[in-house]
């Protein structure tokens, strides 16, 4: 994937030994990843961390706090390399692509970082779940920006919803595979997510061409 | 669902699913945890809240179900066969493909109108429910793939379509739903219908043809 910083980049690591507080949001990401969000306890946290229980309440109230935290910061990251990626193409369809890829990139090459900001988020209640909401909504705009010097026949045929709609579809394929402990195979998603996406835009046959090219990129 | 409660069945003139949900014990009590579920998230619910509105003993509850889980799987197992059995009855009887999603559709729109809190159950709740409701999740999307999947044959892209196109669709149908059912919009999801069929036969037939099925599916529920 041209598009992507060569190597692992790996967030984890990224976070380790800057201060405490981002030890303890890498510690919960790792302990969440062997127990699961229901089954981390704040020992498995601080012990992952190495800082003691008293330090861990000095950053946060509660593990649901801790979550959020880390939740946030994967969130962050992702959505700038996303922004990142998409920036960098002249041509919208292309854009969707690169930042396709990007968040295909990011989720497989951290699957710990995936299972927490796609599964996990779900299973820790209704504060992460509001922010998750937010995060896919966010993805949006991205589309929407293709609706721009579209003809008249195509703009008819888009609803208000279609976006939404996209998104979710997208998310929803993507999620399904870290659900199963398939984030490896993200990458190969990146045609069909193309060709879907661009769809309603460019039509079957052009959204194709451009999925195939993306193949044809990656070598 | 299997069951052999004796609970008998309240008169009345309420829609077939509610009958059927009072008729049943086991059914009362999986659509008392869709409410709570619905109302706080399925983490956040007790078998007492089960229990409380549900209106019987917690001993009955454990007569039925082992565990709050186990009654959550029976609850997502409920609401999906249902969905789809409105599903399978509203498209049944139509030759045409595009009409025949249409119709699923409309069918499928209105179980989530007429059960918001078991909709939600299985389109939401159950990815938040454990492997083994994750894993049921899986398998009853299955149900709505295959009946997409027949679309290929009347494609004329058919065999160059993605493999994944219908778990996309159905996936961004859900979310679409799963918005709606957040802002408490439940009132205006039917009339998302022409957005959701164009949205859904588009990538099968192209733009016009799928806006003109939507456009007819407007009529056909007005009538």
């Amino acid at each position: 994937m041209a598009r992507l910083p060569p190597g692992r980049h790996g967030l984890p690591r990224e976070f380790v030994a800057h201060n405490q507080r981002e030890r303890l949001i890498a510690g919960l990401a790792e302990a969440v990843a062997e127990h699961g969000y229901a089954g981390t306890t704040i020992a498995h946290i601080t012990r992952q961390a190495a800082v003691s229980r008293r330090t861990f309440y000095e950053h946060f109230s509660s593990k649901d706090d801790c979550f959020v935290a880390a939740y946030d910061t994967v969130m962050a990251e992702l959505r700038r390399r996303v922004g990142e990626a998409f920036d960098q193409e002249e041509e919208w369809p292309q854009a969707i692509r690169a930042g396709i890829a990007a968040m295909l990139g990011f989720l497989s090459a951290e699957p710990h970082l995936a299972r927490l900001s796609m599964v996990e988020a779900l299973v820790a209640g209704p504060v992460v779940v509001e922010r998750y909401d937010a995060a896919i909504q966010g993805l949006v705009p991205y589309f929407s920006a293709g609706r721009e010097g579209r003809p008249a026949e195509v703009l008819e045929g888009l609803s208000p919803t279609t976006e939404e709609a996209l998104v979710g579809g997208m998310v929803s394929l993507i999620s399904r595979r870290i659900f199963a402990d398939r984030s490896e195979e993200l990458p190969a998603l990146l045609p069909d997510l193309v060709e879907f996406t661009l769809t309603p835009y460019l039509g079957s046959a052009e959204a194709a061409k451009v999925a195939r090219q993306s193949d044809a990129a990656q070598g | 669902m299997a069951s052999n409660s004796t609970t008998r069945p309240l008169p009345g003139r309420e829609p077939l699913a509610r009958e059927f949900v009072t008729r049943h014990q086991k059914a009362r009590i999986v659509n008392a945890l869709a409410e709570e579920a619905s109302r706080r998230g399925y983490k956040a619910v007790s078998v007492a809240d089960v229990v409380r509105r549900a209106g019987i003993s917690r001993s009955t509850f454990y007569d039925n179900f082992s565990s709050k889980e186990e009654c959550f799987l029976a609850a997502q197992d409920f609401a999906m066969s249902a969905a789809l059995e409105r599903v399978v009855d509203a498209a049944g009887e139509i030759e045409e493909w595009p009409e025949r999603v249409a119709a699923g559709l409309a069918g499928f729109l209105r179980y989530v109108v007429d059960e918001p809190a078991l909709a939600r159950t299985c389109m939401v709740e159950a990815l938040a429910g454990g492997p083994a409701s994750v894993q049921y999740y899986e398998e009853s999307l299955q149900a709505f793939v295959s009946l997409f999947k027949v679309g290929r044959d009347v494609s004329p892209y058919g065999e160059e379509l993605p493999e994944t196109l219908e778990e996309a669709i159905i996936g961004g149908v859900f979310w679409i739903l799963y918005q709606r059912l957040l802002l408490g919009e439940v009132d205006r999801i039917e009339e998302l219908l022409p957005e959701l069929v164009e949205f859904a036969l588009t990538p099968y037939l192209g733009s016009g043809a799928a806006r003109q099925v939507a456009v007819a599916s407007i009529n056909k529920l007005a009538s």
